[in-house]
């Protein structure tokens, strides 16, 4: 007994140290930071095509940032896949990606990717209201189709949007209306809105999934909603019709990548006809090649008011912005 | 007294550890020790006060009236948590040990399973059940309430925390010489009386230790505010959104410096009230006859509180389990298998990991922590009090600070190691090191000198004395340490959310993806995994190494 105990302790010290060299061994493979549906099943496809392994982590975009910054050019990751633009522009200005310019870019419209070619879209995001149809039925509330409707009292505390200091999507919101409608009107805008909205949620996930479980009737969200209509929960999908926010999710590579050839060649893949086709049946939306149709069920978008929004803008004003939306919103 | 202190002097001279292998042990236990716990915590502070390679204080200049309200917040809740925990856990304790009440083992097996509480999933249980669409408040009761705030703040904490504060406190309770309240009751004072005078302030060691753990814990818990405190805002969430949200660490390091002031001020009373106690030994003394029970108004509010408890308990974790099957959950409870089925083999690969993870942490970490116990203990290196106080450190500190510590301190070259399993199961081990190094100080000090000392006047070999007669002893800190790590290394997020990389995956990562994702179902499926593995290896080892001792497990 006692032999086993001792023997027990030298098999998990000898696995500590085996663990500390398997890592430095387990390379090439391609690292992901992902923000995107469907992954094992991208990645599978991806890996049929060219052989590549992918290991792939989720963070949103705002986490990815915080962590390559504090990594200071010397990246765990490879790749970056999805998330909001205005991390990738912020990241393009700290020197943090590198440039490529994947070879089905010609076919993406250039309000898609980056002009200097450090990051390409490879879908479009819009921002929908997530509305929770049966309790709106209960208690005999329209559905909301506009930014305007939600000012309607009966959403008092049913809203949910979350921290645009921490959510991409939320603070695509707030420079969409505010470049929409202007400076002046945007922030009164805001303010009548904010009146609404009960507190605003710290992860990006949350509006959804509380108008999916009815804690409120309005979730400010990218169109996830096909995912949780499909798991069965009472909700639906609005694209705003006086103007939708969107931005196009991009991929890009990280500056100091050990393994650039395979990063090159998932840059290239998801940009291909083949692989945007896949992306679209994984995860529903609407991709960036003009060439490759939207997903049915995202028709709609065709027809979708989209606002005009110029990102290298929203990414340059964005700490002043933030700062500005605390100062008069924050609770 | 004077006679065995010269008699541990004594022993103390002949004890050295002298052999070049014992020295080699002890550097690395104790440059370890430097290494991981003293290097990062002092690399957060540094980076608070240099910014751009300048000495600046500027993120300390307004730090206190800017963060007045966060931190009274924060001081707030942790009060009441641990009032309601400590409360909580004293009841539930005296059910156990005070009462001939029915159904122990059933409050005991509660205790056990709901020490293992995956994150996320128990705040999202709680939204399902009394939430503003909760099964209980809207479906029962007809009502639709707000539960986000300070109140689902303060009730998801101190039930949680309620688990430990009980364990200890029975713990302690036990160990009390039944003789003391016999005598109490002999000289006539009544039951409760006995109570308030004599065993409560003896219980009064795991009074304490539980309070310092409740509120130390609920002070640097982030996790639950961010779900269900709404607008209500904590520091340990404005902490770790500063790093998430702003990209802005000298910030979040001065908050996290900030919250360490209310956590030293609670460590350092409980340094003044209590130095070693028996609350960690692990040990039951069940063949202790009770000396008697409590009856009356006490005895009413015990039964209330312990089953409104194990009530509470088994509605959350029947949610739970209950979500991996149902077809949506939270709103249609119908039974079905997709969640299961989406379970593949790459899935799984991430729960073997953090077994494998969770595992080494365990042995390792009860190894590290039971040498420098015996060090500390016997006071075989210089600057045991020194060596006390870094090794309780990682308790004290939220577990984002120590998080954060590890990407600075071990970012760049020479100690590259971000990116690794390593790092990973390293931040575990160390995090967890208070618990094992008290479990085995709890038992050396039940562990009489002169018993080593005699073993050496009849000839045992330094190496055979600590073979036969410590070894054997420190099985149940073993234990306790190994249980204790094994656990949360399965259950964490919060230190080690900043350290995982792409191929060091661990289960409850995966878990928090498919959540977030939308994917609820195949989370809570995840979360039962996690659940019922870990039941199966904490009860397998301590079968495994109970199995030929002698030792009372209660």
């Amino acid at each position: 007994m006692r032999l086993k105990s001792v023997s027990l302790c030298f098999v998990s010290i000898a696995m500590f140290l085996l663990l500390s060299a398997g890592q430095a061994l387990s390379n090439g493979n391609l690292m992901m930071f992902a923000a995107y549906g469907g992954k094992d099943e991208i990645f599978r496809e991806f890996k049929k095509d060219t052989g590549i392994t992918v290991e792939y982590l989720s963070m949103s975009s705002g986490e990815v940032l915080s962590r390559v910054r504090a990594e200071k050019g010397k990246p765990i990751g490879d790749v970056w896949f999805g998330g909001g633009v205005d991390s990738f522009i912020a990241a393009k200005a700290d020197g943090l990606l590198e440039h490529y310019v994947p070879k089905g870019a010609q076919a993406i419209p250039t309000q898609f990717r980056d002009k200097d070619g450090y990051w390409t879209g490879v879908s479009l995001v819009t921002v929908s209201f997530i509305v929770n149809k049966e309790v709106c039925k209960e208690k005999g509330v329209e559905i909301p189709q506009t930014w305007q409707d939600l000012l309607n009292p009966a959403f008092k505390g049913e809203i949910l949007m979350s921290n645009p200091s921490i959510s991409g999507t939320a603070y695509t919101i707030l420079t969409g209306i505010l470049q929409t409608m202007g400076v002046e009107k945007g922030w009164e805008y805001l303010d009548k809105l904010n009146a609404q909205i009960p507190y605003y949620a710290k992860r990006g996930s949350e509006p959804p999934k509380k108008a999916a479980l009815g804690e409120v009737m309005v979730g400010l969200s990218p169109g996830t909603y096909e995912e949780l209509a499909k798991e069965g929960y009472p909700v639906t999908g609005v694209l705003p019709k006086d103007g939708t926010p969107w931005w196009p999710a991009p991929a890009a590579i990280f500056k100091g990548t050990k393994n650039l050839k395979e990063a090159k060649a998932f840059m290239d893949w998801c940009t291909s006809k083949k692989g945007q086709e896949i992306l679209k049946k994984y995860c529903v939306r609407v991709p960036t090649r003009s060439d490759v149709n939207p997903p049915e069920i995202l028709s709609a978008v065709k027809e979708a008011n989209l606002m005009t929004i110029d990102f290298e803008k929203a990414g340059k004003e964005r700490d002043a912005l933030v700062k500005k939306w605390q100062e008069r919103h924050a609770k | 007294m004077a006679g065995k202190t010269r008699q541990i002097k004594n022993l103390k001279k002949s004890f050295e550890i002298a052999s070049l292998p014992g020295q080699i042990i002890v550097l690395i236990i104790i440059s370890s020790v430097l290494f991981f716990i003293l290097w990062p915590v002092v690399s957060v502070l540094v980076k608070s006060i240099i910014i751009d390679g300048k000495i600046d204080f500027s993120c300390y200049a307004d730090l206190f009236t800017r963060n007045r309200g966060l931190l009274a917040n924060s001081i707030f809740v942790a009060c009441l948590s641990t009032i309601l925990s400590v409360f909580f856990g004293t009841c539930i304790a005296l059910y156990l040990t005070h009462t001939n009440h029915f159904g122990k083992k059933i409050v005991f097996g509660t205790l056990l399973v709901t020490m293992i509480s995956p994150p996320f999933v128990s705040s999202l249980s709680y939204i399902m059940l009394f939430g503003k669409r909760g099964l209980i408040t809207h479906n029962l009761l007809g009502l639709s309430l707000n539960p986000y705030g300070w109140q689902g703040i303060v009730i998801m904490q101190s039930v949680g925390y309620t688990t430990l504060c009980s364990l200890i406190i029975a713990g302690v309770i036990r160990g009390i010489d039944r003789n003391l309240e016999q005598a109490s009751l002999d000289l006539g004072a009544g039951k409760i009386e006995t109570l308030i005078k004599v065993t409560l302030p003896l219980a009064k060691p795991g009074l304490i230790v539980a309070a310092l753990i409740a509120c130390v814990k609920s002070l640097s818990d982030f996790g639950t505010p961010i779900i269900i405190g709404g607008g209500f805002n904590v520091l340990a969430t404005e902490s770790y959104l500063n790093v998430i949200g702003l990209y802005n660490l000298p910030m979040a390091a001065s908050m996290s410096v900030l919250l360490l002031i209310p956590a030293l001020l609670a460590f350092i009373y409980y340094r003044r009230q209590i130095r070693f106690s028996n609350f960690f030994s692990g040990r039951m003394n069940t063949n202790g006859i009770m000396a008697f029970r409590i009856t009356g108004f006490i005895d009413l509010v015990i039964i209330l509180v312990t089953w409104s408890f194990v009530l509470f308990e088994i509605l959350k974790y029947s949610t739970i389990f209950w979500g991996a099957f149902a077809k949506t959950w939270g709103f249609n409870y119908a039974f079905t298998l997709k969640h299961i089925k989406t379970i593949n083999f790459e899935k799984l690969g991430s729960i073997i990991r953090s077994l494998e993870y969770a595992f080494i942490a365990g042995m390792v970490g009860t190894i590290i922590g039971l040498i420098l116990s015996y060090l500390i203990g016997r006071k075989k290196i210089w600057g045991c009090e020194f060596f006390d106080f870094i090794s309780t450190l990682p308790f004290m500190i939220p577990g984002t600070f120590f998080g954060i510590g590890y990407i600075i301190a071990f970012h760049d070259e020479p100690f590259a190691l971000t990116g690794t399993g390593f790092i990973i199961v390293v931040n575990c081990i160390f995090r967890q090191l208070p618990i094992s190094t008290k479990a085995g100080l709890a038992v050396l000090t039940q562990i009489d000198p002169e018993l080593e000392f005699s073993a050496q006047d009849l000839g045992a070999g330094r190496l055979s004395r600590i073979k036969d007669i410590i070894f054997p002893m420190m099985k149940p800190a073993f234990l306790v340490s190994f249980i204790n790590t094994f656990t949360t290394t399965m259950t964490t997020i919060g230190a080690i959310i900043f350290l995982i990389s792409p191929s060091s995956k661990v289960a409850t990562v995966v878990m928090f993806d498919a959540i977030q994702n939308g994917n609820v179902g195949q989370g809570a499926v995840f979360a039962n995994i996690i659940i019922i593995v870990v039941v199966f290896v904490n009860i397998g080892f301590s079968k495994l190494l109970l199995r030929h001792h002698g030792i009372r497990t209660g």
